[in-house]
Order: structure tokens, then sequence, then C-alpha cells
């Protein structure tokens, strides 16, 4: 199963986190683009956008199992071999925790009405 | 390097996170948000990890025809060809992302 969402984490982060750091990182700041573009408002016109809600969690959530996946691996190539029972709590506890907060805010807090009081 | 793409990625996600979060708690919120991650040293810091995610991006392209040859044709397609095809793929779901989330080009 987590080989499945880092491969699939894999997919999503090349082909659609790119894009979503060129706008904020490169399109606004060089001046391409208007600031507003990724203003409160415009990111509230998005927000409203159902698919942008799924896309929003879908992309948070396969970058962190992917990223997450990835620095297990490298922590292991350098000696730490005997804390991979540590690693994977910390690691996959992060991508879990992050993917679950992110669902949350986008799908579950709206949709759903449930409310976490400390989020 | 590509490794550490991936990790750059995570990093990014939980940025994005954030944002959310502030997004979530109002406008004053998510423009203080906004003015932390302006900031040159951290705008800097989140360059290089566009830069990392890019490489991540374009390695992992040519890795897939690499290590698993595309199965469509009969015969392996070469990984020129597939990293090719990844490649306009990739550039056509950019431009959906942008037209779709964010009113095009």
């Amino acid at each position: 199963m987590v080989w499945g969402l880092f491969s699939l984490g894999g997919f999503i982060t090349a082909f659609l986190l790119p894009v979503v750091m060129f706008v904020s990182l490169a399109a606004v700041p060089s001046g391409l683009w208007p600031a507003d573009r990724i203003g409160f408002d415009a990111y509230a016109t998005r927000f409203a956008d159902p698919l942008f809600r799924i896309f929003l969690f879908v992309l948070i959530g396969g970058s962190l199992f992917h990223g997450m996946h990835r620095l297990r691996h490298i922590l292991l190539d350098t000696r730490l071999r005997r804390a991979d029972p540590l690693l994977i709590v910390v690691c996959y506890g992060i991508a879990a925790l992050g993917s679950l907060v992110a669902l949350y805010y986008t799908i579950l807090a709206d949709w759903f009405g449930i409310r976490v009081p400390f989020l | 390097m590509r490794e550490l793409g991936g990790v750059a990625a995570a990093a990014y996600a939980l940025l994005l996170l954030w944002e959310l979060r502030r997004f979530r708690a109002g406008e004053s919120a998510f423009d203080a948000f906004h003015a932390m991650i302006a900031d040159p040293l951290v705008f800097a810091a989140t360059l290089v990890l566009f830069a990392l995610v890019l490489v991540h991006a374009v390695t992992w392209f040519m890795l897939v025809g690499k290590a698993q040859p595309v199965a469509i044709t009969r015969k392996p397609m070469p990984w020129k060809r597939a990293f090719g095809i990844n490649v306009a793929l990739w550039l056509v779901v950019s431009g959906a992302v942008l037209f779709l989330f964010y009113g095009g080009i």
C-alpha cells in the first residue's frame, strides 16, 4: 500500500506540482502575472470550485507520501537502518497526518460539517 | 539530487498545507503568510525547492521509459520516445491546470 501511494505520489509530483510552483514562484515574482492572481480573493474564487479542492487535497497528499517515502530511504542509506521502525512512524505519520489535515480543510469541514477544535 | 527532489516536493506540500490553513483563518492571516514567503531568504529557499522538484520531474519522465518499457506497442518503446510523450503530456496537463484553476495564461 505504501509503495502504491509512493508511486501515485510520484506521478502527482511530476505532473501537477511544478505548474503550481511555477505560478507562485516564477509567474508572479517575475511580473508575468499580476500579484492579485495568487491573492486572497483569487484563492477564495478557486476554493469555491469543488474540483480545485479535490486537486489541492490530491496534490498535498500525493506529494507528502512520495517525499516522505523518499526521505525514509535516504535516511536508511545513511546507516540509519536500525532506526527504520522509528523512521516508518515519523515519515509515514507526517504524510498521513498532513493528508488528513488537507482532507479536513478541503472537504470534510465544509462538505460534511465536521469540526476539529484545534484546526 | 533526484531523491532530494522528492523530499523537496514534500516540503513544498507542507507549505501549501500551511497556506491552506492560513486561508481558512482569514484574509489577514493569508496576507501575512504571503508576506512571510516573500521574504528574500524564504523566497530563495522555495526557488531551490522548485529547481529540485523540476529535476525530480524531468528525471522521473526519463526513468519511466527506461525502467518500465511502455506496453502500448508490441515492442518496448525506446526510452527517448517515452520521455518525449511524457513531457508532451506534462505540458498538456500543466496547461489544463493553468486554464482550469488559474484563469489561463
